[in-house]
């Protein structure tokens, strides 16, 4: 196929996509200074820390760590939505992925990005952090954060841009503005037959080897708190829970994403009903999944009755996470199942309501894991308490301010669905579904020959 | 090779509090103040740990002196990510205050939360900053710090008999809080000599370390009570 | 339509640009090595640290190859096309 002849299709059918490139109207600006502005805002209020030191925050002595570390395992969790589900469905060749997967990737790199960020907030000394390198100890569980984050980083970016250059150079033939832009970043693609073979083969690896990084950095994470020795986070099945609750939040923050892009950009001619019922379909496994682990680690627990873990049980059972604990487990389990198990409420605004449930229950189980551990030290020091301070609020207003921002920008730049994906799924992909689904069947011919079926 | 280590009495302790005073003054503890006290800042390198216990004649309330206990496998040292914190020829867990990066990391895994952070630039009332032990470091703010069994008084007790020309004995370390006990209670010295004061009361049959099952090794025995 | 041309210094910013890659691989790989060196000088679990990296450098390697790849690739294509 030639190039000139899928820009005419470009223009004819899915010129929609390119719209909120090449008109980019107010909107654009007013959202994204506001958002910058609530940015800025986080910033003003967390020069404090900087000054006067940790002290402004609500931490204290047993409850060390507060907002920044649960918003960091709760972003770095978030961003699993994308370049997982993408990995997995492209592996797994369903076709339905086909509008999904840039918007997903593009969560994962940039909730990456505020999420990675955290653990420096949360530093005493962030003036130091160069320490890390100078004088690290790859020993250490958070050194394994560091290294697996900035692998994970760096996948998801190059996972999310190569598949990007046809659309991207799609923008230099039409000259769109900034053009040297487009044409630095489309890296000389023609659509030529060996380009596309490359791309393919490029993304082929990068979707295999991006599972594993992915599972690696969750897991990784979770073993900051396992390789302790605290009650309640001392558990050899912190890895793969946290892993679930990760790809949980996922998918929960990207049908978020989808409906909220979907009404803002009319995209509801490629994000159809169907594409909500298969991932919600998904996001209703999850919950199962969710539900079966936290079970377990809390069964443990309690059968196991060690009084150190007893404190923080009770702790978050009955005690002053209560509230927070059984809220936890009515957005992540009772709601999301009750509204996605039937047909009759799997409807869009039921998923819209069952997805943010999860994120808020996701943040919940994050807060349920790192404060209450802290709060009950193993000698019988009074309980602690962590109220957080204005710092705290103002860096998570400005984590979620980062996180639109950042989805405006790429929607201002480059193509939310993958227009060349999209041609590609109506020029060959259905001729190849046809050739797959045969290709599963019995043979036909055999039959034809009919030697065993007609003696 | 010297291996520190102490023995509390709690026969003899009567939890008046004067260990922890006198960590305060010999090691530059600048004073949280009661404010930040309430906020759960209390700042200590040897805290009053709180024992209640229920008995034939009601409840009854005492308090173990609680110093780091220098573990010999220190689960803070293992999860340092800047070597900050390490773990000396002579037992002692030490805190290079001007290497720490304050991400508490250590501080969250100790089982006996014997670590402290400066939330603040430390403040000091009125001019006590003029009367600060010079053979101790100030800290910054945003670090973490703890009690280093007066290794600034190992080091002159050291440098005191290098001096006379003989031997460091036992008794020649003596830490402030061991010094201030009014009922002797606090023992310090060399576990690995087997005749000093100390290693023969950490192998009494009252000798017991908290937590003792963790496999962390503290280096802080307690001596139970007798009836 | 525009004729998908690309000025000189538009391909030396994206020689820099992958370039760069391979700095920061290499910038991380000695850190690593870094770290291991560190690890077993102060005799602090250096069988830890490798076991670790073993893992960790093959991972920014395969990402950075992959990108080369594509890299190079591309731009083959595209001075054949010019050529032609």
């Amino acid at each position: 196929m030639n190039t000139a002849t899928r820009h005419e299709t470009a223009e004819f059918g899915d010129a929609q996509l390119l719209a909120p490139i090449e008109q980019s109207g107010a909107g654009f600006r007013v959202a994204s200074s506001l958002l910058l502005l609530i940015l800025l805002a986080g910033w003003v209020v967390f020069g404090r820390q900087l000054l006067y030191g940790m002290g402004v925050t609500g931490l204290n002595q047993p409850v060390v760590w507060g907002f920044y570390i649960v918003n960091f395992v709760f972003f770095i969790g978030i961003s699993h939505a994308g370049t997982l589900i993408s990995a997995i469905l492209r592996l797994s060749k369903a076709e339905w992925r086909r509008p999904i997967t840039r918007m997903a990737e593009v969560i994962t790199v940039v909730v990456l990005a505020i999420g990675g960020f955290h653990p420096v907030l949360d530093l005493g000394r962030p003036d130091r952090m160069l320490n890390i390198f100078t004088s690290g100890r790859l020993q250490s569980p958070l050194l394994w954060d560091v290294s697996s984050i900035t692998a994970y980083f760096m996948a998801s970016t190059v996972y999310l841009y190569i598949p990007m250059i046809p659309d991207i150079a799609l923008l230099r033939d039409r000259g769109t503005w900034p053009h040297w832009f487009y044409t630095f970043l489309a890296w000389g693609w023609r659509g030529t037959p060996r380009q596309r073979k490359i791309l393919d083969r490029a993304v082929g690896i990068m979707m295999v080897l991006v599972i594993p990084i992915a599972i690696s950095v969750h897991t990784v994470i979770s073993y900051i708190f396992a390789m302790t020795l605290q009650p309640g986070w001392h558990s050899t099945i912190f890895g793969p829970y946290f892993v679930v609750g990760a790809i949980f939040s996922g998918i929960a923050a990207l049908l978020v994403v989808m409906i909220v892009l979907r009404r803002v950009y009319h995209l509801e001619r490629y994000l159809k009903p169907v594409h909500f019922d298969h991932l919600s379909k998904l996001l209703l496994v999850m919950s199962l999944l969710w539900f079966y682990f936290t079970f377990s680690e809390y069964l443990t627990a309690f059968f196991g009755n060690e009084p150190t873990e007893m404190r923080v049980f009770f702790h978050k059972l009955t005690g002053p996470y209560a509230l927070f604990f059984w809220g936890m487990v009515a957005c992540n389990f009772l709601v999301p199942v009750g509204i996605l198990s039937f047909r009759r409420t799997r409807t869009i605004p039921g998923i819209m309501v069952a997805s943010i449930a999860v994120v808020v229950g996701m943040w919940l189980e994050r807060l349920n894991i790192v404060v209450p551990s802290l709060a009950n030290p193993r000698l019988p020091y009074p309980t602690g308490f962590y109220v957080p301070g204005l710092v705290e609020w103002g860096m998570f207003a400005g984590g979620i301010a980062t996180f639109i921002l950042g989805f405006v920008l790429f929607a201002r730049f480059f193509p939310l669905v993958s227009i060349w994906e999209i041609q590609e799924g109506r020029e060959h992909s259905i001729a190849e579904t046809v050739e797959r689904l045969e290709g599963y069947l019995p043979d036909a011919d055999v039959k034809e020959a009919g030697a065993p079926a007609g003696s | 090779m010297s291996r520190w280590g102490m023995v509390i009495d709690l026969d003899r302790c009567t939890g008046c509090g004067n260990c922890m005073a006198a960590c305060h003054q010999e090691n530059n503890l600048a004073a949280a103040g009661a404010e930040e006290t309430g906020r759960g800042r209390a700042f200590h390198w040897l805290r009053l740990l709180p024992e209640v216990s229920e008995g034939p004649d009601g409840t009854r309330l005492r308090y173990l002196p609680q110093p780091c206990f220098q573990c010999d496998d220190p689960p803070c040292v293992r999860v340092c990510p800047v070597h900050a914190t390490y773990l000396s020829e002579e037992g002692i867990v030490g805190q290079v205050y001007s290497r720490c990066i304050g991400c508490r990391y250590c501080m969250a895994a100790c089982p006996y939360g014997a670590k402290v952070f400066n939330w603040y630039e430390p403040r000091w009332e009125g001019d006590s900053r003029k009367r600060a032990n010079p053979d101790v470091s100030l800290r910054p703010k945003g670090v973490v710090e703890k009690c280093t069994f007066c290794h600034h008084r190992i080091i002159r007790a050291r440098e005191e008999s290098r001096a006379r020309d003989r031997e460091l004995q036992d008794g020649d370390v003596v830490p402030a809080c061991a010094e201030s006990c009014p009922a002797r209670a606090i023992v310090f010295g060399d576990l690995d000599d087997p005749e000093s004061r100390v290693s023969r009361a950490s192998r009494s049959p009252r000798a017991f370390r908290l937590h003792d099952d963790l496999g962390t090794q503290p280096k802080v025995f307690y001596l139970a009570e007798t009836e | 339509m525009a004729k998908p041309e690309q000025p000189r210094w538009i391909y030396l910013l994206q020689l820099a640009s992958i370039a760069w890659i391979w700095v920061f691989v290499l910038g991380i790989s000695y850190w690593i090595v870094h770290l291991i060196r560190l690890s077993h000088e102060l005799q602090d679990v250096p069988s830890a640290t490798v076991g670790i990296s073993i893992v960790a450098i093959p991972v920014f390697w395969a990402v950075a190859l992959v990108l080369t790849y594509v890299f190079v690739g591309m731009q083959k294509e595209a001075r054949r096309e010019e050529e032609r």
